[in-house]
């Protein structure tokens, strides 16, 4: 905007924006009045003293056309066809959505009008700032009817007043939420309102309070109020995003190690040596989640810096039961595997070697693997569930556990695969009662019959 | 309101690698797209036009130098930066790298803070590399804030 077309500004603790606003309406002022306070800024279009159009910057805008789809009001490939068509720009995907009969003219003016009013209302409790008044009307793509200011005014102010009387609250605009995975009561014996549901049903963890009150029309204070009851309740909590990325960014890590170490371990040609690497994979991954989870469990958070022995405690208290009952019921060899330091030590499944050898130690660390792959899949689902549950990060790190968990069975199976191999040239050899070579090299395995015994990947390697 | 993206091509044979560089990169608004092995890799290339390689030196097919000897004797494909992505942390593996036409040589298992740092310092300046008739590319757009 250039200077010559500006008409008036100054400070806001000067002239407060409920008299700015009240002042450019009864004068009939065309132009858009810029409000300014900390990253924020609020644009308002005036023509002839009403408002036509307004903007925010320095806030992440909500996105309706997702909010319309969570709430089952449009469905995800006409959302994302009016987003492409509309490039993003929410003035020009409403409109479309009346054009395709999707949203009635009426809601849109009066989701338009809400929008508005709750900007206001937002900005009406800046205290600090200021305010520059300019001839231009910035051109907007919109199809709102004008809005009278004094009709908007009102409602902002008693918005405004409404997230007043709510005191001291941590909730922000930009709060996020979501449902905690241990609620498996029904929410509607509770006696919750339409209203408690509809925002409970939006706490997915990715919808910021301010698009939660635009997508359901509540004023952002209602809704705040509301989001307060659901924590009362223990229904929800509310998201830290600086927390969850620390967290994605450790546990990514040590997927990333772990891949690296199985990647390296797949180069061990014996298949007793195959089957160690393998533990040590699947034992370095298992204590690296111990000690991530020493870290960013859930209700190890917010007490300061823990005495170790108390994590230890946790950590033992949390996975040594499963580690027990797994060795009871299905895997006995994971009876030598213990807890030391909040650390799992295998030490004595490396030191097997010394008390038994051939096809017995092949059996006991076989079994040892298959084992520790049951463990570390316990542990990584309890661990998720507990530090971010059913979020976008949790689902995310979801995707890429799968994907390393599936080179581990790979890896597994090409085991299995040697094994039935070697079973069925033992029967070869016993039906045609010739010289049996007892320990099948796992190299020369992979040469005589590498088709059956090893996957295409391995083959590749090996060339 | 909006500005383009850069499309970031991840060559590993490991799809967990794929997965994890493409969740890291995709938090920091850059686009993903993956090959698991050296054919595919420089199908992508020729398709999607790159900003960026993150390439695996152990592939199936072709390996990681022969891709970056053949993206850099391209004209059309020459300036976009290779990062080289292995698990071999020898001096010799590193020149190696750096003779193929690596622009950069990160050492597996790599931190997921500084592969995004890595890719953001090669990324500067990813529009002045684009030909022209990869104009039509640019239009994956993304809503600013």
């Amino acid at each position: 905007m250039e200077s010559q077309d500006l008409i008036m500004d100054g400070d806001l603790q000067t002239l407060g924006l409920q008299s700015i606003l009240k002042m450019l309406a009864l004068s009939g002022k065309t132009g858009t009045l810029f409000i300014h306070s900390g990253r924020e800024t609020l644009s308002i279009s005036l023509r002839k003293g009403l408002i036509v159009a307004l903007r925010e910057e320095g806030v992440n805008q909500p996105d309706l056309l997702t909010m319309l789809c969570l709430m089952n009001r449009l469905d995800p490939q006409r959302a994302q066809a009016l987003r492409e068509a509309a490039q993003g720009n929410m003035q020009v995907a409403l409109p479309l959505l009346v054009d395709q009969n999707w949203m009635s003219a009426a809601e849109m003016q009066q989701r338009l009008e809400f929008a508005i009013t709750q900007s206001i209302s937002h900005a009406l409790r800046w205290v600090n700032g200021r305010f520059a008044f300019h001839r231009r009307v910035i051109a907007i793509e919109g199809r709102m009817q004008p809005l009278d200011v004094d009709s908007v005014l009102l409602e902002a102010l008693r918005q405004a007043d409404e997230w007043e009387e709510m005191g001291e609250v941590s909730l922000t605009r930009a709060t996020m939420a979501r449902w905690l995975p241990e609620v498996s009561n029904d929410v509607r014996s509770l006696g919750l309102s339409q209203d408690h549901i509809d925002v409970l049903c939006l706490a997915n963890g990715e919808v910021p309070l301010q698009a939660m009150a635009m997508a359901l029309m509540i004023p952002e204070a209602r809704v705040a109020r509301i989001l307060a009851r659901l924590l009362e309740l223990r229904l929800v909590e509310v998201v830290d995003t600086a927390l969850e990325g620390e967290l994605q960014q450790d546990l990514t890590n040590i997927i990333i190690m772990s891949q690296h170490t199985l990647a390296q371990q797949r180069q061990n040609l014996a298949p007793d040596q195959h089957l160690i690497g393998l533990i040590k994979t699947l034992t370095q991954c298992i204590n690296g989640l111990l000690i991530h989870h020493g870290t960013y469990a859930k209700s190890l958070r917010g007490r300061g810096q823990m005495p170790v022995a108390d994590i230890v405690n946790y950590l033992e208290r949390r996975f040594a039961g499963p580690l027990e009952l797994m060795a009871k019921q299905q895997f006995p060899i994971l009876e030598t595997v213990s807890f030391a330091n909040g650390q799992l030590d295998c030490t004595e499944i490396f030191n097997l070697d010394r008390l038994v050898r051939g096809e017995q130690l092949e059996e006991f660390y076989w079994e040892a693997v298959r084992g520790l792959a049951v463990f570390l899949r316990t542990v990584f689902t309890a661990l998720l569930n507990d530090e971010v549950g059913n979020s976008y990060t949790g689902r995310q790190l979801n995707i890429v556990w799968k994907a390393f968990l599936t080179e581990i069975d790979q890896e597994i199976q090409q085991y299995q695969l040697y094994r039935a191999g070697q079973h069925a040239q033992q029967s070869r050899s016993r039906f045609n009662d010739s010289a049996f070579q007892g320990d099948v090299n796992w190299k020369s395995a992979e040469q005589d019959d590498g088709t059956f015994l090893r996957s295409s990947e391995w083959q590749r390697r090996s060339i | 309101m909006i500005e383009p993206i850069p499309t970031v091509l991840v060559v590993d044979d490991s799809p967990t690698v794929r997965k994890i560089v493409q969740m890291t990169l995709q938090r920091e608004h850059i686009r993903v797209i993956t090959a698991g092995d050296g054919l595919s890799a420089l199908t992508s290339v020729a398709d999607e036009m790159p900003a960026l390689i993150l390439l695996d030196i152990q592939l199936p097919r072709m390996d990681g130098y022969t891709i970056c000897q053949i993206v850099r004797k391209n004209l059309q494909f020459r300036a976009i930066p290779i990062i080289m992505l292995s698990g071999k942390d020898g001096l010799f593996d590193k020149m190696r790298g750096r003779l193929a036409g690596s622009t950069e040589y990160l050492t597996k298992p790599f931190d997921s803070a500084e592969l995004v740092q890595t890719v953001k310092k090669h990324l500067a300046g990813w529009q002045q590399r684009m030909p022209p008739q990869y104009e039509g590319m640019r239009t994956r757009l993304r809503r600013r804030g």
